[in-house]
């Protein structure tokens, strides 16, 4: 072993403590580094690839003419690689005693042999026996329903009793938990059975060479020409955004807030490292200063502390690295269980442990350079005579500073001594804080949306209606039920806006609402809300804004398939929601254009006593209606429930954003740990001289907390100013991810937020600061006045 | 052969310009025993900087056996101190987290004038020349204060330099240390050695083959022994 690699390994090994808190540095840094970009590796990669492994359709069409359809002489067509019927029938289950959910209920042509839309077994038979179903997996989550239960399902007004023979896994659906949907998979007979509905009336394909959402239009208009051509009449036409699991945007809001976050760490944990190698360095001047005049160039002394600081990235990076592979997996984890998909990524490629490793090699390395190089550069003559006692005071806070006690004044000149690294210290505090701080505020952002969410619907329950049925007969089982203070009645379907030259693919949900209804009292963000005027005039969200493939203008006429009849219509507003793509139009314009019986499909049920307790009961009492009537019901949903789905869409974005914030506070407590320790170590010889003269272990106690009392307060103060303008920047950017067409959510205070970052950063502050003090305090006086 | 022709240095402070060292011209012999002696202030350390290559002259220039040696670059001064100068501090200044062998053997790696062969011989070979062969294997702070200046010496001598300069080399040591230490240049310099001593001690010419004395940066007194 080479002497110069053994001072350096025996520099590191004489000062266990300060090796310690450079190897905690590096180790919080590489682990929260290293752990993000494992995730990050793991998500963007699994939730698409397991809706890809499932050779997703690109195609739904439905017909009553497929009868006519030689499936097997379509398969041939060029453009076809793979096409079967998958029929599918919107129903009900109960999920527990008197609280009924969609259920998508699908009729699958051979369950030993998918070539699309694939399932996947996991319990029971893989084929389930005639009369029963398969459940999707994640439907354990948000009901009873077990491999074995006897499932009520209600279709078409009729109560059967479904037994669950097993459990299949489908990564291409939203999962229950998120959607309050739950799946279930059967035999075409059974289907037809349970539904009511005929079988193969609903035809999946997936082309070859389609790239892009434009190809796959272009060649389902061209299949469903010809379709026509041989007397089969498509009814509807649904593309899924090609290749894109269902809810891939609330991956991408975590993908880019853990980017965001990373970048953020990396930073922190840049100027940390900077700092604790300077620190380092100004602590061994005088060696440099001896290992210079024996001889050693500027490039040995380079070579001995890179040396040093190649061994403290090896150390942490041997901790570091099985802790953020473990943690990225358990982070993936978390997020695959929410959002229902099986973590595929087994090992990680060499490439990312190479490039684990070379973080946690090189980048301390890079990241102390600035300070190697000014180390290796002091002359001999000034290394020599350094006492390590910092640079001057600062003469200009005399006047403001005879006002201050002594202790005071002496620690507020102590701090501004070293006034780069003040900087450094305060900045990394500054972040910490404002990151964290800006994650309560974003938080408070989202859970205002979600009120603003909850506010703008304001019945308490909907039931919603599988067909449009005439006013009376909808009403007529709900008449003298208790606590309705009124019923307000809607209508809609599904329809398509077109311009000259695009339209929404999937058909738009059409809402027809009273204009003036009190139910509604939406964000309009752009143009207006419905009104009387002498022409049609619709508003969408956002999402329908997004979905028309093109910027949508206010004022500009479109064209709408209304009920089956085409209608020039006037857009007028766009308003905010957390749904689906929605076009709203005034019922009475719609009836009186398409509607002409006046025929509804929903209910909003206005409850005399709204608490939750009350509204519960009333939404039991309506599904008790509802099971004495033949009505056809798609569902019936409280309030509350809405909120709930929206909430857990935006849970894991919120539980995300403390956990990183959380992270990036810990690095800036650390920084300024080690900022406190620093001086300490810089300064062992003055504070013996200190003591010598008569300090007591409590003064210099008290001046090292006061030192870093200062610098804590200055950067948590700057920290809570800088978390606003980057709270309102979060919250447009997230907003826009989360919810699209550059709607941003509201800037949003938190109060609670607030207390808590303050209490949080005062309590780290006081410890990063308690800490080192205590170990000034702990030196002899010999120790102190013969440091080098 | 040292040559210092016109030396002037001038640090400038908060207080003002302070010159010092003013306009000074030595010259020192090889295989001599100088020492430079001095009240604090005078100029002894700086001109030790200036013979070392430790700082550089504002005015004059420093030849040492026909090396301009405040023209050297850092690196290349560096490389050739490590070679041609060996230098014994007052706090003697060894490495703590190296063991007094190991001190030796980084300044031979330094400077890689000895092969790595010769090495540990000739590190071993120093310790017993200064006595304290038996501590090789010792951290600097397991040593006594004339235990560790002798460790000092054999550092400077590790690679073989033929100047030594010692700054205040006995300032810290006992009078009974104090004289084995100087008893030791004087073994060196009978070796071929030229060995120039800075000390702020009154010292008596009788030790020394010349004795020269500063005041307020310039040279006050130049005393050689008789031959």
């Amino acid at each position: 072993m080479s002497p110069a690699f053994k001072k350096a390994l025996n520099d590191l090994r004489v000062n266990p403590g300060r090796t310690l808190l450079a190897v905690c540095a590096l180790t919080i840094g590489l682990w929260g580094v290293g752990a993000i970009l494992v995730s990050y590796f793991i998500l963007k990669n699994d939730l698409n690839e397991n809706y890809l492994r499932t050779t997703p359709h690109h195609v739904a069409l439905t017909s009553g003419d497929f009868a006519r359809l030689d499936l097997a002489a379509f398969r041939q067509r060029p453009e076809i690689e793979s096409a079967e019927f998958r029929d599918f029938s919107f129903l009900r289950i109960e999920v527990s005693p008197d609280q009924w959910l969609p259920l998508w209920l699908f009729g699958v042509s051979d369950f030993g042999k998918f070539d699309l839309a694939r399932i996947y077994h996991e319990e029971g038979p893989a084929t389930p026996p005639r009369g029963a179903v398969l459940l999707e997996r994640n439907g354990q989550l948000v009901s009873s329903l077990r491999t074995g239960s006897l499932a009520r399902v209600r279709a078409g007004g009729k109560l059967l009793q479904v037994p669950v023979a097993g459990i299949v896994f489908d990564p291409a659906q939203a999962p229950s938990t998120q959607d309050a949907f739950l799946y279930a998979y059967t035999d075409k007979a059974t289907y037809s059975a349970i539904s009511g509905e005929p079988v193969d009336r609903r035809l999946i394909l997936r082309l070859k060479h389609a790239a892009n959402k434009q190809e796959i239009e272009a060649a389902t208009n061209a299949i469903v020409a010809d379709l026509r051509n041989q007397g089969i009449v498509v009814g509807s036409i649904n593309i899924p955004k090609p290749n894109q699991h269902p809810h891939q945007f609330q991956l991408n809001t975590l993908l880019a807030f853990q980017g965001s976050i990373g970048l953020l760490a990396f930073l922190m944990g840049a100027v940390l490292v900077s700092q604790l190698i300077g620190a380092i360095l100004a602590q061994q001047v005088r060696q440099i200063g001896v290992l210079k005049a024996i001889g050693a160039t500027r490039g040995k002394v380079l070579g001995i502390y890179l040396l040093m600081v190649l061994m403290l990235g090896a150390m942490a990076s041997v901790i570091a690295i099985p802790l953020a592979v473990v943690s990225g997996y358990g982070f993936a984890g978390f997020v695959a269980k929410i959002l229902n998909f099986d973590i595929l990524t087994r090992t990680l490629p060499l490439s990312l442990y190479a490039g684990l490793i070379g973080c946690g090699l090189l980048l301390p390395v890079l990241f102390a350079l600035p300070a190697l190089l000014r180390g290796s550069r002091i002359p001999v003559r000034q290394a020599l005579s350094d006492y390590g006692l910092g640079a001057d005071p600062v003469h200009s806070l005399s006047i403001a500073g005879n006002m201050l006690s002594f202790s005071i004044r002496l620690a507020l000149r102590n701090v501004l001594r070293r006034r780069n690294r003040l900087a450094a210290t305060v900045a990394t505090i500054a972040l910490g804080v404002a990151i964290f701080n800006a994650g309560f505020n974003v938080r408070q952002s989202l859970l205002d949306f979600l009120e603003e969410s909850k506010r703008a619907m304001r019945y308490d329950v909907q039931l919603v209606l599988k067909n449009s049925i005439p006013h009376e007969q909808a009403l007529a089982p709900f008449s003298g039920i208790d606590n309705v203070q009124h019923i307000e009645t809607w209508n809609g379907g599904r329809g398509r806006l077109q311009s000259s030259v695009v339209s929404t693919g999937n058909g738009i949900g059409i809402v027809a609402l009273p204009r003036d209804t009190a139910l509604v009292r939406m964000d309009v963000v752009q143009g207006r809300w419905l009104r009387d005027s002498g022409e049609l005039e619709i508003v969408m969200n956002q999402m329908a804004a997004d979905d028309f493939g093109e910027p949508v203008e206010l004022g500009k006429q479109y064209r709408i398939d209304l009920n089956g009849r085409p209608a020039q219509v006037r857009l007028v507003g766009i308003v905010k929601e957390f749904d689906a793509a929605k076009i709203y139009i005034d019922k009475a314009q719609y009836d009186e254009y398409a509607n002409p019986e006046r025929r509804i499909n929903s209910l909003m049920f206005v409850a005399n006593d709204r608490s939750y307790e009350r509204v519960v009961k009333l939404k039991r009492d309506i599904e008790r209606r509802v099971a004495e009537t033949d009505l056809d019901v798609f569902y019936v949903m409280s309030q509350a429930e809405r909120a709930k789905i929206i909430y857990d869409h935006l849970d894991i974005i919120l539980t995300l954003f403390m956990l990183l914030s959380s992270l990036v506070l810990m690095i800036g407590a650390l920084g300024m740990a080690v900022a406190t320790s620093t001086n300490i170590l810089e300064r062992t010889r003055e504070i013996g001289v200190m003591r010598a003269i008569g300090a007591t272990p409590k003064i210099v106690y008290r001046l090292f907390e006061a030192e870093g009392a200062m610098v804590s307060m200055t950067g948590i103060s700057l920290g809570l100013l800088l978390s606003l303008p980057l709270s309102f920047y979060a919250a447009k950017f997230f907003g826009t991810l989360i919810l699209g067409h550059n709607v941003s959510l509201n800037f949003a205070f938190s109060h609670a937020g607030f207390a808590a970052t303050l209490a949080i950063t005062l309590v780290f502050g006081w410890l990063a600061s308690r800490i080192p003090a205590r170990k000034a305090v702990s030196i002899s006086n010999r120790e102190a006045l013969s440091y080098e | 052969m040292i040559q210092l022709s016109g030396i002037t240095k001038i640090f400038s402070g908060s207080s003002g310009n302070f010159t010092a060292l003013d306009n000074i011209t030595l010259q020192f012999d090889k295989g001599s025993f100088v020492a430079v002696v001095g009240k604090s202030g005078s100029g002894k350390s700086t001109l030790l900087n200036m013979l070392t290559g430790i700082d550089r002259p504002d005015k004059g220039t420093v030849v040492i056996n026909g090396i301009q040696v405040h023209k050297l670059g850092e690196s290349r001064l560096a490389t050739w101190r490590g070679a041609n100068i060996g230098i014994v501090f007052q706090f003697f200044q060894l490495i703590p987290t190296l063991t007094i062998r190991e001190n030796l053997l980084l300044a031979m790696d330094f400077v890689a004038a000895i092969s790595k062969q010769e090495r540990l011989n000739r590190a071993n070979a120093l310790l017993e020349l200064v006595g304290i062969a038996m501590h090789a294997d010792k951290f600097p702070s397991a040593l006594s204060g004339g235990e560790q200046q002798r460790a000092a010496i054999a550092r400077a001598l590790a690679n073989d330099p033929p100047i030594l300069v010692a700054d205040e080399p006995t300032g810290n040591l006992d009078s009974r240390n104090a004289s084995a230490i100087h008893a030791l240049f004087r073994q060196l310099v009978e070796a071929g050695k030229t060995v120039i001593v800075v000390t702020h001690e009154e010292v008596s010419s009788a030790g020394y083959d010349r004795v020269v004395t500063l005041r307020d940066g310039r040279l006050a007194g130049d005393e050689r022994k008789a031959a």
